[in-house]
């Protein structure tokens, strides 16, 4: 990890004057406005195909091809794309039992996936059936409060990554739910499951105040809301400072729209999940204002629409 | 690495980063949401379609095998504490577990949530199988006190109902009455045979009762295998899987 200080301690010229992107340098003279899209899935669970149209409730929905179409069609028309999924990535069709989750990562890495956490069902087949499948993966898995040390995945996964998109940092973290009494002992094996809301909150921190990021994303598979005290997106949404989003899964809830909670700094962090299965894709697009020229730098209330802006 | 830039570029640059990097250079202003619904009318990508054919291809020549066929739909909505899918899916693992071990006195295989999807009236093919149990659980019987098996009575009763065979009971204000198991009233003194799932003896959903039998056995026998046999088997008379709702597990 590089801290500030060590940054520009050691930081040479060279490695300063390649950071700054053309993006970053017009930004920097012009202040305008910088677009960011974030795309997001949560709890695909291997559905690959469409639902069979078999009278079933979701007959003839969702299906991988329809959505690379839409993730490249929207990627030509914008230049600043996220493409995020909140795991369980695995199990719910025979295309797991039979390759073990292998094409479902080929496919998100050709559809360009830039990270994914892990769900439960991302253990099914033991921490071992998971690591396996890593070679496919062309993106990075963020999960931030579960321990691997002690197991086969010690090295494969981070507690979070840093993207920059013409000029903006944006901060992707991924928080699991607890293990215990939901995935089968041998298949979470050694892994240690560590307070979500407290680890959020450290990450969630370090992204703001020591890497200085424009915008924080959760990938959360806590679940959206539970009727007892169990740890929930609800939760980790009223418990944090400086989480703008919550991209949620696990509970397979479709929400009409995204749920903005006031959070413990009195900011807005938003929750969004869209179902499961990949029957649904969600769009956000974040728009930002450089403060160069601005006076005051405190955060007021920002616009929320739920329309897209004309082109 | 290093690329040669004129000074007076780079103080130019330099500046206004180091300025800068102090904190966050952008605030939101703005944030405008939607959703893609991912229907028939959105066209597919054809490369995706061609990187996943072949897995197609041979998934569907191994999972379109008709194992058997079904009167009527097995649904696992609950109807009392019971539902059709669950009774069929309990009675299927307690008779192909029993064909090892006949001491078996009931089971609970799976919990509401582990089963996964319908069973369709009609042909039922071996991809349905998998949809219903994509698990690799197996089954183990367990010999446990009768007050372990209080605590997973209390659990079935507090939870409404579960997948459930070779037992009977009514749930009275939440609480089990009327307890009759393989046929005898439960006796809390006794000891019990019971089948259940890897999953569940591994604690699944908080429940304790197997943590420490008096013995266990392992039958090497997937719950999915044990459900495909059933059915295999059912065919193989000339039947047809006909389960109905029979009242095992009723409220109040």
């Amino acid at each position: 990890m590089i801290n500030r200080r060590k940054f520009i301690k050691n930081g040479s010229i060279a490695a300063a004057a390649t950071a700054l992107s053309i993006d970053s340098i017009d930004a920097l003279a012009n202040g305008g406005i910088r677009k960011l899209t974030i795309l997001h899935t949560n709890d695909v669970h291997s559905q690959i195909e469409p639902f069979a149209m078999d009278g079933s409730r979701n007959q003839g929905l969702g299906g991988v091809a329809r959505r690379a179409f839409l993730i490249k069609k929207i990627r030509a028309e914008q230049q600043h794309v996220l493409l995020l999924d909140a795991g369980d990535i695995f199990q719910g069709t025979p295309y797991f039992n039979l390759y073990g989750g292998e094409l479902e990562i080929k496919l998100m890495s050709e559809m360009g996936y830039d990270a994914a956490t892990m769900g439960n069902h991302d253990f099914d087949n033991g921490v071992e059936g998971f690591y396996k499948q890593l070679p496919h993966a062309k993106f990075p898995i963020l999960v931030s409060n579960y321990d691997f040390s002690d197991t086969i995945m010690h090295q494969s996964t981070k507690p979070y990554q840093i993207f920059n998109k013409g000029g903006l940092k944006i901060g992707v973290f991924g928080i699991g739910i607890e293990l215990k009494g939901l995935v089968g002992e041998k298949n979470y094996g050694n892994t240690i499951y560590l307070d979500p809301v407290q680890k959020a909150n450290e990450v969630a921190g370090l992204l703001k105040n020591e890497h200085k990021c424009d915008l924080i994303i959760c990938l959360s598979h806590l679940g959206y809301k539970y009727s007892d005290r169990k740890v929930s997106d609800q939760t980790l949404a009223q418990n944090n400072d400086h989480i703008d989003l919550i991209i949620g899964g696990h509970t397979h809830t479709f929400m009409a729209k995204p749920q903005d909670v006031k959070n413990r700094s009195g900011k807005l962090t938003t929750i969004n999940q869209v179902g499961f299965a990949g029957i649904n894709l969600g769009r956000i697009d974040y728009y930002f204002e450089s403060y160069r020229g601005k006076k005051s730098l405190t955060s007021s209330p920002y616009m929320i629409s739920d329309q897209l802006d004309a082109v | 690495m290093h690329t040669f830039i004129p000074l007076k570029t780079l103080s130019f640059i330099l500046g206004p980063l180091l300025l800068y990097s102090c904190s966050s250079n952008y605030h939101l202003v703005k944030s405008n949401r939607t959703e893609y619904a991912v229907t028939k009318e959105v066209k597919a990508d054809s490369s995706i379609i061609r990187t996943y054919q072949p897995y197609k291809l041979k998934l569907d020549s191994q999972m379109n095998v008709i194992l058997g066929y079904s009167e009527n739909l097995l649904e696992k909505k609950m109807t009392g504490g019971e539902s059709v899918l669950g009774d069929f899916f309990s009675d299927a693992a307690l008779a192909e577990a029993r064909k090892t071990d006949p001491q078996i006195d009931f089971t609970m295989p799976s919990t509401n949530g582990g089963l996964r999807n319908d069973l369709p009236s009609g042909a039922i093919t071996l991809a349905n199988v998998f949809q219903l149990m994509p698990f690799e659980n197996e089954l183990i019987v367990f010999e446990i006190k009768g007050t372990e098996v209080q605590s997973l009575l209390d659990y079935i009763a507090r939870t409404g109902g579960q997948p459930v065979s070779g037992l009977k009971m009514k749930i009275v204000a939440g609480k089990p009455a009327a307890v009759i198991i393989n046929g005898q009233p439960f006796d809390q003194t006794k000891n019990y045979h019971v089948l259940t799932s890897d999953y569940i003896a591994g604690g699944a959903d908080g429940i304790s009762c197997f943590k420490k039998p008096v013995a266990s056995k392992v039958l090497n026998l997937k719950i999915r295998d044990a459900l495909i046999s059933y059915i295999k088997e059912t065919q193989a008379r000339g039947e047809k899987i006909s389960t109905k709702l029979d009242g095992r597990i009723t409220h109040d």
